[in-house]
């Protein structure tokens, strides 16, 4: 420590400084405290992370949300855009302040963890006097249920698929792979006329365990079961494709976006990546000659689900206006001009119009089965995803075998599901 | 705190004779600075301390209602490989990037010390490594150390030292020396600067007496510049190792922390922890370790430039 002669007086004052601040910890914020409420004024304000108004990710929704404006003369809409990275953390601050959003588009698997830690309310009462409950896919009716209640309404659905170069799989004489054993042999011929086979996120985190986990469902495991064989075989898949060159090391630092600019650009003859790349290629590159095949099939032909759903943050001031905003969203006449607009499929099955364009056709077929993490896996679902990413990643850079790194995975997995 | 009152000003402004009250106004000037460091330093940095000892989750941010766990989550992450991990990563990490940044921008302090013709114009040039914003700057790294189109690839496959596409990002050790060399290429100039301010203060006597004696320009640098430069080659060593210590920004827009964790630092792990997985709690203690290191080794430095100064 450093020698200096202290005021006793100063001293006195640091110390009462602590103290004042421990008092004024425990009386708010997460030592303590309580949380206020928004009151109702006829407005009505909706938080999202899909873009702002100039986006093409989120002007559809904008669009959407000023009819519902212009229609009522009581209700006026405020959005606010918030930056996905950003998204949870602001809607949990501001549930710790007591400054709710009447609505929040969430991420579907956050549902459980937002409900237990109480930044949205549970809906069950409001959706059982709606009664359209049976319209929905189960896989994404299942993302808004926690504990036998009901605490969103699915928004939109996504899931993954093969993209294709039809020109370059006439060049090589080959098919879309319909199996993860053809995929291996296909990429790597493709990957003599291009650069790369296959194009797929891998990067570290849980957007680039995206490619493992589509590959592990398919051999009949998920999240929970990573380390019983079925996370080696995927593992053991990915390995033969990185050393036959279908596909490039380099996947391990790619998002999913990265991925699409080597599909652009003609550098990869296939990626598997989600719908909202659909309308993305068709205005970035016109001229590019692509289809969309349904995911290979291993043991099961399986994708999986990434969505959003609508719900009501705790302390709304105005509830019941929230959720006629929620559930106007929702009508079939409103989702088939929405949808086709925002590239994105219905959660529901009475929008036929929304998928008559047969690439979202493709990507729509497989949302019948599509696997989505469910109770306290989706709550955790970051972390054993990161985790998943971490096996690729060993096995890849030769730092441990597949059967290895798969259980390292697993034992992450089980604590954080513990935990 | 102390020493914020200390250097209020003790002397009495002349008052009025028979005027004998005591003097407020330094206090009072002093009040908006001490208000603001408390509520913008203290505060959060205590807040972050008390944190680490509750179990905090995200029920707990949102509802309030944290229970005390006393040493709980200390143990916990002392115990996890994984934070010992990113303790020996931040090491790494910080070491590597003083050593290279106080090598490069040593070098270039000497260098600039010379009269040549455009000098002025090269220096302001390469302060803008240091000006770039990071966002800019580690975007421009993950381009240039791209396996497939990187720049530096091409070059090294150009010159035949490279036959194959090598991902220095996504392997671990090229990922962690790309990082080090990434954040020393932005403190060099911050390094240079300070360094060539020190040069300037040495007074060209000693070289024209060493000079006179016949001594080698190595010998003069050796026994020279170098030993006067100690006391400012301290301080840039010091605030480059905190300021790399908590770096954030640049591992998170080139790695993310990854492959694997190889790049993964504390700054860095804390963010997961909270983020990510709503540990909060084990995120403080993080935090709250990265606090104790830089102040410690802060210590350290005034410590030993108190005998520079003495000796």
């Amino acid at each position: 420590m450093i020698r200096t002669r202290t005021h006793v007086g100063s001293r006195a004052a640091v110390g009462g400084l602590i103290s004042m601040l421990a008092i004024s910890l425990t009386g708010c914020g997460a030592l303590g405290g309580e949380s206020g409420s928004s009151s109702s004024d006829g407005t009505v304000t909706v938080w999202q992370y899909y873009g702002d108004e100039q986006m093409p990710t989120g002007k559809p929704l904008y669009d959407a949300l000023e009819a519902y404006d212009a229609e009522n003369d009581d209700v006026k809409v405020k959005i606010r855009f918030i930056p996905f990275e950003d998204f949870n953390r602001t809607l949990q601050q501001g549930a710790a302040a007591g400054e709710s959003p009447d609505v929040a588009l969430i991420n579907a698997f956050d549902t459980q963890q937002m409900a237990d830690a109480g930044v949205i309310e549970d809906i069950s009462d409001k959706v059982e006097e709606w009664g359209e409950k049976d319209a929905y896919y189960p896989t994404s009716w299942e993302t808004t249920q926690v504990g036998g209640k009901t605490y969103g309404i699915p928004h939109v659905a996504d899931d993954y698929a093969l993209y294709y170069n039809k020109d370059v799989f006439e060049a090589a004489g080959v098919q879309p792979p319909a199996t993860w054993d053809e995929m291996e042999s296909t990429a790597a011929t493709l990957a003599k006329e291009v650069k790369y086979g296959l194009a797929v996120s891998g990067r570290e985190g849980a957007e680039g365990a995206t490619g493992i986990l589509l590959r592990q469902l398919a051999a009949g495991g998920d999240l929970k079961t990573f380390g019983d064989g079925t996370g080696a075989a995927a593992l053991e898949s990915y390995k033969r494709m990185v050393d036959n060159g279908g596909l490039s090391k380099g996947f391990l630092t790619w998002l999913e976006d990265d991925a699409k600019t080597h599909f652009a650009g003609g550098d990869a003859a296939m990626m598997i990546n989600s719908a909202t790349y659909v309308n993305i290629l068709r205005d970035e590159v016109p001229d590019l000659n692509w289809d969309v095949a349904p995911l290979p099939k291993d043991e099961v032909s399986k994708s999986f689900l990434s969505a959003e759903n609508l719900t009501i943050g705790a302390g709304s001031g105005d509830p019941d206006a929230a959720w006629d905003l929620i559930a106007h969203l929702q009508e079939p006449s409103v989702l088939e001009e929405y949808l086709p607009a925002r590239n994105k499929l219905p959660a529901r099955d009475d929008v036929p119009k929304a998928v008559e364009d047969p690439i979202r056709k493709t990507f729509a077929d497989q949302l019948e089965n599509a696997w989505a993490p469910e109770g306290d896996v989706a709550t955790h679902s970051n972390e054993s995803l990161t985790a998943i990413q971490e096996a690729l990643q060993a096995t890849i850079s030769g730092g441990s075998s597949p059967a290895d790194a798969a259980k390292a995975a697993q034992a992450k997995i089980d604590g954080a599901l513990g935990s | 705190m102390s020493s914020l009152a200390r250097s209020a000003p003790a002397a009495r402004t002349t008052v009025r004779p028979g005027h004998r009250r005591p003097n407020l106004a330094p206090y009072l000037f002093l009040a908006p600075a001490v208000v603001f460091v408390v509520l913008t330093v203290v505060y959060p940095l205590v807040y972050n301390i008390l944190q680490s000892f509750f179990d905090v989750g995200l029920r707990e941010v949102v509802q309030g209602g944290a229970s005390w766990v006393g040493l709980d989550n200390y143990r916990d992450q002392l115990g996890r490989s994984e934070f010992w991990h990113a303790v020996v990563v931040s090491l790494v990490y910080s070491i590597g990037t003083v050593v290279i940044a106080f090598a490069v921008g040593l070098g270039l302090a000497l260098l600039f010390h010379r009269e040549f013709p455009g000098r002025n114009l090269l220096r302001a040039l390469l302060l803008l490594a240091w000006i770039l914003p990071t966002v800019v700057s580690a975007n421009v790294w993950r381009w240039l150390l791209d396996g497939s189109y990187g720049l530096l690839n091409a070059a090294l496959s150009g010159l035949g030292l490279l036959d194959r596409d090598l991902f220095w990002l996504g392997e671990p050790n090229p990922a962690l020396l790309a990082v080090i060399v990434a954040t020393a290429w932005s403190f060099a100039p911050f390094a240079m600067i300070l360094l060539a301010a020190g040069l300037q203060s040495i007074s060209p006597t000693y070289y024209e007496a060493a000079r006179i004696d016949g001594a080698s320009a190595w010998q003069q640098f050796r026994s020279l510049t170098f030993p006067l430069l100690r006391p400012v080659s301290l301080t840039v060593t010091l605030l480059i190792f905190i300021f790399t210590f908590k770096t954030f920004d640049t591992i998170f827009l080139m790695t993310g922390g990854g492959p694997g964790n190889a790049t993964e630092t504390l700054p860095v792990y804390a963010y997961n922890e909270a983020f990510e997985f709503s540990r909060f709690d084990t995120a403080a203690v993080a935090t709250t370790v990265l606090m104790v290191i830089s102040i410690a080794l802060a210590l350290v430095y005034f410590r030993a430039l108190r005998s520079e100064e003495g000796a």
